[in-house]
């Protein structure tokens, strides 16, 4: 028994979904979708719980994550509904439901909160500034020490319980008992999953996919590489050429590859670039962003220019304290995670169902 | 006695001459007594055999004709054409079927077709050799046409008749014309009321001076058949005087009067007076009393002097050459219990529904208490799984849409859930179903073993359904008010089906003589019919069937003569001791009793008699012969089937 929710499918549209409503359940974006298979039949059933505001049940799905925007449900669809659209709504959803702050929530739903959030940063970096707490040398050492506690920090009080509770409604809920032999033998979804994003080939066979997944797949390597760089390696106050150049290449990617989805959001040539909420352009472009302005801090620090630029790296940690602090843990980043662990636990689903 | 018989042998391209030896069929027949001219031909269908077979008729001087080919359903009438052409009577010509019944059948035995092909030609001559010739029965015609029901269809069937020309007795049963239309709001794909479309038509029909309306007029009885119907209408007084400009009166004899009943107008969710008009602009513009409801109190005759209680019932008899009917369909009224019909305060019907919009303002309420969620349930008596009514109501789908996309216009913040069989928006209607869908109305949909249910649940109304387009689940809706699409049932009240003899189909519905290529006739010629007493049929579909049957109608009124067949039954008088038995036998009410000299003999109505044969073995005289099947004919045809080569 479950009682039908009009308001689930208002709530939707401010997480970015749009002319759902007009599906009539002929099934075409099932038929064409190329992830879509007799065991995890999507999207029209995801439609019909957004309809009916059968929210409980897009919560503890993982479809909304097996699905990778191919857009061609969308293309296909008669009525013109969008699945692709609400599928991608739907992750945004789930997000806001694995959080157990309701930040991602309140951040998704309402933009004002997010530039709100924002400029709280610049005034708090600013503020900092202006008050001649650090020297510059501090303003380095402690740039370095944020990053490494904003990774810490966030890992453990924001996307560990998130991901629990994300195991919670997704795995637990749907099965009594626990076998720890599944997760063993399903842990390489994950990795292969978080690191290749191999499921996107998948989609319908064509050149202009393959070139947005090599983009992706790119981009993926140089930000964790660049993490890795910057953070352990702590690129900007090191002397080893290697590593000086690894970080230029990294940062490269980053922004050159961000350009490009720019650029695709835009234009809106493909179902997937279509449609961009809020949460999608502060994903792409402040990741541009960092990748821009890291590249021009250890450029600038590399010309012997910083102290008279300095106001280039102020803008740096600006970026990356929003990063860090909006966007990673309640924004777009996640889907880093819960895509894979998505991959993850529904392998161990069908473990379980075996 | 007929001397030269033709008789034309067909290969039909192979598909007889394949397994019938056509040319031993051909020698054979040319010695049999009477045939002249004995021939085959490759296609004897074919244009230029035609014209060759009129020639040669000519040529022969040729007396009779039989075609021994394909079935008499394909080529009888090109034949009898081309007996015509060459001079001869289209009666003395026979055709034999030697392809459905010889060479077909009989493809793996060809000595055995080519005998039977024999046969059958042969018997064909035999009756060929007694045929006379005989003209078509003509009949004086009543140039006028009688119209029951002044719905929509009715009007649309009258205004197009007195456009051709034709007298038109258009009869209402109720008081106001205009019927289910008049009570809807704007109607579906257009932007005008029902009242309005109603307005339209009833000012055409009072300024064409072809038409005369009666309302409150019913049908007692009819007699004659096609070209001479007799009817007799019943017409039940207003008791207020027909053109009442004295309004002011009639608004205070409509207060004064103290009787309250349901208004059925609005479906019995308001009530009326027993003095009462449906609403202000209605048509014609008079009010009426019921006597049913009236008390005879006189209150309403002391505040006007319009008002005549005296008025008596009356009847007229109008002479017609064909009745086209046109007396639309009832609401099917849900079983107490059904849906919560009548169990559960808040369910209601489609039709009470639309009148509650239409009279509402401000807040849509229902008892008082303000509506939001509004749940439809489909296919109420329509496509039923046990009950009798199998069919699909068409019209109800879309209407439904209509009138929940058309409430929001008017009413705010109204949710709608529509409970569906799957929904049937056929056609450009598809539209509407898309733009209803877009503004977040939600659709389930049941199966019929499976329906809906309307709970009653602590003083909340639930509608639950197994939701086949959501894997099966149980979903549930508190509703404010549950409205049940009733479908379109067979007027209970069928006086005028009985009277004209009208049959019905298994839904019970007035039946077309053939859906796809007849479909406005019935088999009582001289009477079509139209709109939604044939079956379920929306507005568009209702107009196009009565502009269909008005033009059949005319072909009865057109001329001051009609033509009718003359293959039809025959009494001879001397034989006949009328005993009623082919009056009882007869299907058609085509056999009277008369007076002939000092006896009773049977008369045979030669308009109405299909030449069907039902009363010739009842005769117990023999005295009855059917015109080109008689005794002598079929006989002989027998005498040469029964004897062997």
């Amino acid at each position: 028994m479950a009682k039908v929710d009009l308001k689930f499918g208002k709530k939707l549209k401010k997480f970015g979904a749009i002319d759902f409503n007009a599906c009539y359940n002929c099934g075409t974006c099932t038929a064409v979708c190329a992830l879509s298979d007799e065991k995890d039949s999507f999207p029209r059933e995801m439609v019909r719980f957004s309809v009916t505001g059968l929210s409980e049940d897009v919560k503890g799905s993982l479809k909304p994550w097996l699905c990778y925007y191919c857009g061609e449900c969308t293309t296909y669809c008669p009525q013109e509904a969008k699945p692709g659209e609400l599928m991608m709504s739907l992750r945004r959803y789930a997000t806001s439901r694995y959080d157990w702050t309701g930040l991602s929530g309140l951040l998704y739903k309402n933009l004002l909160a997010y530039i709100i959030s924002f400029l709280l940063v610049i005034a708090g970096v600013i503020g900092a500034y202006l008050s001649d707490t650090f020297t510059t040398e501090e303003w380095f050492h402690y740039g370095h020490y944020f990053e490494m506690l904003a990774i810490v920090g966030v890992f453990l009080l924001i996307l560990t319980p998130n991901i629990f509770r994300m195991w919670l409604y997704s795995v637990q809920s749907k099965k009594k008992g626990f076998k720890l032999k599944h997760y063993f033998s399903a842990f390489g979804e994950l990795l292969v999953h978080m690191f290749t994003q191999k499921r996107t080939l998948k989609c319908d066979d064509d050149a202009k996919n393959k070139i947005w997944w090599f983009e992706h797949f790119i981009l993926v390597f140089g930000y964790l590489a660049l993490l890795f760089t910057t953070v352990v390696l702590d690129w900007f106050a090191t002397e080893v050429p290697f590593i000086i150049y690894m970080g230029y290449v990294f940062s490269g990617i980053i922004f050159i590859v961000t350009f490009d989805f720019v650029i695709r959001r835009i234009r809106k040539r493909s179902e997937k670039s279509t449609f961009s909420h809020p949460s999608d352009w502060f994903f792409v472009i402040w990741l541009f962003l960092m990748g821009v302005s890291a590249f021009a801090v250890r450029l600038l620090v590399d010309t012997g220019l910083i102290l008279d630029n300095f106001w280039v790296y102020l803008f740096h940690v600006i970026i990356l304290v929003q990063w860090a602090l909006i966007i990673v843990p309640f924004g777009k980043w996640t889907h880093f995670l819960y895509r894979s662990f998505a991959m993850y636990f529904d392998k161990v689903n069908k473990l379980n169902a075996a | 006695m007929k001397q030269k018989i033709g008789v034309y042998i067909c290969h039909c391209g192979g598909n007889i001459s394949d397994y019938v030896d056509v040319d031993k069929v051909k020698d054979v027949l040319a010695k049999e007594d009477g045939v002249y001219v004995s021939k085959t031909t490759i296609f004897a269908c074919a244009d230029s055999n035609q014209k060759e077979m009129v020639a040669d008729i000519k040529a022969n001087e040729l007396d009779a004709v039989v075609v021994a080919s394909c079935s008499p359903k394909l080529h009888q009438i090109t034949f009898q054409a081309v007996t015509e052409r060459a001079g001869l009577n289209k009666y003395n010509y026979v055709h034999a079927n030697i392809r459905e019944q010889v060479s077909w059948p009989h493809s793996d035995n060809k000595i055995g077709a080519t005998e039977k092909a024999i046969q059958i030609v042969r018997s064909s001559v035999a009756k060929v050799r007694l045929s006379q010739a005989i003209e078509p029965i003509e009949i004086d015609t009543q140039q006028a046409v009688l119209v029951l029901g002044a719905g929509i269809a009715g009007m649309k069937a009258a205004i197009s008749l007195a456009k051709m020309g034709t007298q038109v007795y258009l009869a209402e049963r109720e008081h106001f014309i205009g019927g289910r239309i008049a009570h809807w709001d704007v109607l579906c794909g257009t932007e005008e009321t029902g009242k309005e479309l109603v307005t339209r038509l009833y000012t055409d029909v009072i300024a064409n001076k072809n038409i005369t309306l009666y309302t409150g007029a019913e049908m007692v009885s009819s007699g004659g058949s096609k070209g001479n119907f007799n009817v007799q209408l019943k017409l039940k007084p207003r008791y207020v005087a027909d053109v009442c400009d004295d309004k002011e009166n009639i608004k205070k004899a409509i207060e004064v009067c103290p009787v309250e009943v349901p208004d059925e107008f609005n479906f019995g969710i308001t009530k009326r007076k027993a003095i009462y008009h449906n609403f202000p602009s209605e048509y014609p513009q008079a009010a009426v009393i019921n006597m049913d409801d009236c008390t005879r109190c006189g209150e309403c005759e002391k505040v006007c002097d319009k008002i005549d209680l005296s008025q008596k019932e009356e009847t007229v008899e109008v002479k017609v050459g064909s009745v086209l009917v046109a007396t639309g369909f009832d609401s099917y009224t849900p079983g107490e219990g059904e849906f919560g019909y009548q169990a559960i305060d808040n369910v209601i019907t489609l039709s009470q529904y639309k009148r509650l919009l239409a009279i509402s303002n401000g807040e849509l309420k229902w008892n008082g208490k303000k509506i939001e969620n509004v749940a439809y349930i489909y296919c109420v008596g329509s496509r039923q799984v046990e009950g009798e009514n199998k069919y699909c109501s068409r019209y109800c789908c879309t209407a439904t849409i209509n009138t929940a996309l058309r409430s929001n216009d008017k009413f705010k913040n109204l949710n709608h859930f529509h409970f569906t069989r799957g929904m049937r928006t056929y056609g450009k209607q598809e539209v509407f179903y898309h733009e209803a869908s877009k503004q977040g109305h939600v659709f389930f949909q049941s199966y019929g073993d499976d329906p809906t249910k309307v709970e009653n649940k602590n003083g909340k109304t639930i509608v639950k359904i197994n939701d086949i387009l959501t894997n099966r689940k149980e979903l549930e809706v508190e509703a404010d008010l549950v409205v049940l699409v009733t479908g379109m049932v067979p007027r209970a009240h069928n006086t005028i089906g009985d009277i004209l003899k009208i049959p019905k189909g298994r839904d019970k519905f007035y039946n077309e003589i053939h859906m796809k290529l007849r479909p406005v006739e019935t088999v009582i010629d001289g009477v079509t019919i139209a709109g939604a007493c044939q079956g379920p049929k929306n507005i568009v579909e209702s107009i196009n069937s009565a502009l269909s049957a008005s033009i059949k109608s005319y072909s009865f009124v057109s001329s001051d003569k009609l033509s009718v067949e003359p293959i039809v039954a025959k009494i001879d008088e001397n034989l006949c001791q009328y005993c009623d038995a082919c009056t009882t036998a007869c299907p058609f009410d085509a056999i009277s009793k008369v007076k002939s000299g000092s006896k009773d003999v049977a008369l045979i109505n030669h308009t109405v008699c299909k030449g069907c044969g039902m009363c010739l073995p009842v005769c117990p005289t023999n005295a009855i012969q059917l015109i080109t099947f008689s005794d002598d004919e079929v006989e002989n045809m027998i005498n040469v089937l029964a004897n062997e080569l």
